[in-house]
């Protein structure tokens, strides 16, 4: 391949590209040179010089690739880094801010019982009050209810895997275990540790689920404090039973443990702007119980 | 040894100037390099044969990029530049084997 002038009619340009992958160019060119001679000196130190530029553009292009394609891969990833970080710390924050906010209200619940104890007032209406509405911190035997979605779903084809179409919790399925507890009898009820209360809501915003406007995330965990035998309750009702349905059908997972104490965390003081209580009506619940009605919570 | 020199001088100045490749012109990126190889393995083995030419030299590596060059935003236009890019990469890369297996024989008589 080197002496034969290569000048046949490739057969087969496969077999070719194989057999011999140099360019003919070089042959050809030794071949007139041999014919004609050595080239005059001008033109061998403009070919050096060629020579040399094309090689240095070869290094520039290696290291310019190279740049590309690793220098670049840390480029994103450092920024990704960065945004988790900044998420950390500010969760961090919030769970310190968070933390504060339960100190200063037990603080003022403390300074209030005194302030009501030294006015004469009788305290334990207003806590009882509390308990009812949900704005403090209450623990009883109860029962968890877990809610996971199922699994993703994997395409048989590509092998891509994708969110779980119809084993996915939504905010549906957090009412009516929220609902079906207080049916059941429960008397506080908390979805991932936000506290249920009067004006709280369960709702989707895109693919989130929010309770209080809060995005909560999958497995989801409603405690609830009620009867001790509030899990037999739920699992015998019909939500439960449906929810039972689920797991067979769709892959959601879904538990239901007893618990002898549970606590529940209190709810945010409702920021309540434009209703005003009617002047001449009894403040306190009617009938004295706590237990809220069944659409309460929603 | 100018040869190497000047290899040296472009990974440095790459080195220095760290250029950032516009976007339009990544896809050619990798494609150019290859070429790039192609031509100076052809060149190294040419050299090692004792037919090395500087003009050739220079011609292959400047058309083999181009035409590289061409058939990937060829395949761009028509909606095949992936394909057409990998078709690139192998025929050039059965071409730097052959090549290197050439000087392999050459260096190594093996």
């Amino acid at each position: 391949m080197t002496t034969a002038p290569a000048r046949r009619r490739p057969s087969d340009f496969l077999t070719e590209m194989f057999r011999n992958p140099l360019d003919p160019g070089y042959a050809e060119a030794a071949r007139r040179r041999a014919e004609r001679g050595p080239e005059p000196a001008g033109r061998q130190v403009t070919g050096r010089f060629g020579r040399a530029v094309v090689l240095a553009a070869t290094g520039f292009l290696l290291v310019v690739a190279y740049h590309q394609t690793v220098a670049a891969q840390p480029e994103s990833s450092r920024v990704r880094a960065g945004l988790v970080t900044d998420v950390r710390d500010r969760q961090r924050d919030a769970d310190r801010l968070q933390q504060q906010a339960d100190q200063l209200r037990d603080e003022v619940a403390r300074e209030r019982d005194a302030a009501l104890a030294a006015a004469g007032t009788d305290a334990g209406q207003l806590s009882r009050l509390e308990l009812a509405t949900g704005t403090s911190k209450v623990r009883g035997p109860g029962a968890v209810v877990r809610l996971a979605d199922g699994p993703p779903q994997v395409d048989p084809v590509t092998g891509k895997s994708q969110p779980a179409k119809y084993g996915a919790v939504l905010d549906r399925d957090l009412q009516d275990v929220a609902n079906e507890l207080w049916h059941d009898g429960a008397e506080a009820i908390a979805v991932n540790g936000e506290r249920l209360t009067a004006t709280s809501t369960i709702r989707t915003a895109g693919s989130t689920i929010l309770v209080d406007f809060r995005p909560i995330s999958s497995p989801y965990q409603v405690s609830a404090i009620g009867p001790r035998d509030l899990d037999r309750r739920f699992t015998d009702s019909r939500t439960g039973q449906r929810f039972h349905a689920y797991v067979s059908a769709y892959g959601m997972q879904v538990s239901v443990d007893r618990r002898d104490d549970l606590t529940l965390p209190a709810a945010a003081d409702p920021q309540l702007h434009y209703a005003q209580p009617v002047p001449g009506a009894s403040p306190s619940p009617s009938g004295g119980s706590p237990v809220p009605s069944r659409s309460g919570g929603r | 040894m100018v040869a190497v020199i000047a290899l040296a001088v472009g990974v440095v100045l790459g080195l220095v100037f760290e250029p950032s490749v516009p976007l339009a012109l990544q896809p050619y990126l990798p494609i150019a390099v290859v070429a790039a190889l192609d031509a100076v393995f052809g060149g190294i083995r040419a050299k090692l044969d004792g037919i090395f030419d500087d003009k050739q030299f220079v011609v292959s590596f400047v058309s083999n990029v181009l035409v590289a060059a061409l058939i990937v935003f060829l395949g761009d236009k028509l909606g095949v530049g992936g394909q057409l890019s990998t078709g690139v990469v192998v025929v050039l890369g059965v071409r730097i084997f052959g090549n290197v297996a050439g000087i392999r024989r050459r260096l190594f008589r093996a």
